[in-house]
């Protein structure tokens, strides 16, 4: 069978009851690559398909690919621990990130498809009372624009998540929690498959296995792609290419400010229902945990980067046991629990920690890119705001602080206030 | 990768050793030697410290689509001081 997937509603599910086998469409189009278009997006990712399905749905572009070397969703769509928030700092970035969390609110009716969006909250747990000033300083900032937080005491955080057991004696006990309630979860495969139907639906052709090998230009700009499938044409060219976007700087001989570093998550077996939000647990001594319950059931749970440059996804063994020390610490009834699987994904890490959607050496190349470990959130505003910068050459308000040229001005947004290395604490 | 051998203090964990940044391209000027970073996914040239033994600065050699380790030498303190 062919063509586009039907509409999706309680009546499509009734249809395909009584229809039987066939009535299911392929979520997306298996289409052949054509000879030119007006937009090729290089990465068929969250950020990579986000924009395209923008390009053609609210400008109208006409001809869009997304080219993908491997498989739709095989990146860091896939491998992320499916964490949603807009808990931020800096204006440039709290702005930018509550942009993508309005639109995570909404996004399964946009798409047509259930994201599995789920405001379970995003708690960033205090050990100390300059970790509670830290809260209450970033909170500030936060409720200053409009976005939810809450500022936590050990009895308010009790009554939030009774299953941490604040009180409890630990080696680094809690004192208190800043809380984002509308944070949560997001089903993460769903988002690239949402994202790819509605795109095909729309006119998109996604191609699967065809690598970018190298950018044709002519007089100062791009005239085209050359990929495993032959030399493609095309007026624009947006790579979203996430870990490997150190690659298309080396392609297209401009350096970025960019090192690609690998981040592990793990996921245990499917227990009962424990932790109905999501943890976050910086521990003194470099160690970091953030943890939720998937709604199978798994355990899903993250740390600190791997700390060096890294294409193996692989993910060190040293930085496993850290996360799940600390993850034991903060909820000793789970030790008996056995991890299911471990995985890692590559980080695009910049010099400041906060992405780059510009312009890269030609007027019509554009980089979307340097999400560090933070780039599934964003999938929503990142593709929104790339495409109308893509279609009418001028970047929107929310994204011209993640301009190149910030690391040579000095414009950086430095959230951690840690210098140009990505993993300094 | 798990251990890194130090040329002063032989085969140790990796947790020892902390990444400093990729070796800048000879000429680099100052922005590019703070701000950019050289990538390749065959050889990557690395300063390195072991800060939990003898805090020698390292320059390390590697494959980081392997995770194999090429060469290491000492360039800066560890056992030459």
């Amino acid at each position: 069978m062919s063509g586009p997937a039907p509409r999706y509603s309680a009546w499509s599910l009734v249809r395909a009851r009584l229809a039987g086998d066939g009535y299911w469409r392929p979520l997306w189009a298996g289409r052949t690559l054509q000879e030119a278009y007006d937009v090729v997006v290089v990465g068929a990712g969250g950020h990579g398909l986000a924009t395209a399905f923008h390009l053609a749905r609210d400008h109208g572009v006409k001809r869009v690919a997304v080219l993908e070397k491997r498989l739709v969703g095989y990146g860091n769509v896939g491998r992320n621990t499916t964490i949603v928030r807009s808990n931020y700092l800096l204006p440039e970035n709290h702005y930018f990130y509550e942009d993508s969390l309005r639109r995570w609110e909404t996004l399964s009716r946009d798409l047509n498809y259930n994201v599995m969006y789920s405001p379970r909250g995003v708690v960033d747990l205090a050990l100390s009372d300059d970790d509670m000033s830290g809260n209450a300083r970033r909170g500030n900032a936060m409720r200053l624009a409009g976005i939810d937080a809450e500022l936590l005491d050990l009895a308010a955080l009790e009554r939030y998540c009774p299953e941490l057991e604040p009180r409890r004696e630990r080696r680094f006990p809690i004192v208190g929690a800043l809380v984002q309630r509308r944070g949560g979860t997001v089903r993460h495969d769903a988002v690239a498959w949402g994202y790819a139907r509605a795109a095909s639906a729309l006119g998109v052709d996604i191609i699967e296995d065809c690598e970018v090998t190298g950018v044709r230009t002519a007089a100062g700009a791009a005239t085209g792609v050359d990929t495993t499938r032959g030399y493609v044409k095309a007026e624009r060219i947006v790579f979203a290419t996430a870990g490997h976007t150190g690659m298309i700087g080396a392609m297209l001989g401009t350096p970025l400010p960019i090192e690609t570093h690998l981040l592990q998550a793990l996921a245990s077996e499917p227990i009962k229902p424990l932790l109905h939000t999501v943890l976050v647990y910086v521990f003194p001594g470099h160690g970091e945990t953030y943890i939720c319950q998937s709604d199978r059931g798994g355990l899903v749970m993250g740390g600190h980067l791997d700390g060096f440059p890294s294409y193996t996804r692989e993910g060190r063994w040293d930085r496993l046991e850290e996360v799940v020390e600390g993850a034991i610490e903060l909820l000793p009834q789970i030790a008996g629990v056995k991890i299911l699987r471990q995985w890692a994904g590559t980080n695009d890490m910049t010099m400041d920690g906060s992405p780059i959607i510009d312009r890269l050496r030609y007027d019509n190349v554009f980089v979307n890119a340097g999400w560090c470990y933070g780039g599934f959130k964003t999938i929503p505003a990142s593709g929104a705001a790339c495409a109308r910068l893509v279609a009418t050459g001028t970047a929107p308000d929310l994204i011209r602080a993640f301009r190149l040229s910030r690391f040579a001005t000095g414009h950086l947004l430095d959230e951690r206030g840690g210098g140009p290395f990505p993993v300094r604490l | 990768m798990t251990a890194l051998v130090c040329p002063f203090c032989g085969p140790r964990h990796l947790r020892e050793f902390e990444f400093h940044k990729t070796v800048p391209a000879p000429g680099a000027g100052a922005f590019a030697r703070v701000y950019e970073r050289v990538d390749s996914l065959d050889v990557s040239v690395e300063h390195w410290q072991h800060v939990g033994g003898c805090r020698g600065w390292l320059q390390v050699r590697r494959n980081p689509s392997s995770g194999a380790v090429l060469e290491i030498h000492l360039v800066g303190g560890g056992g030459g001081q």
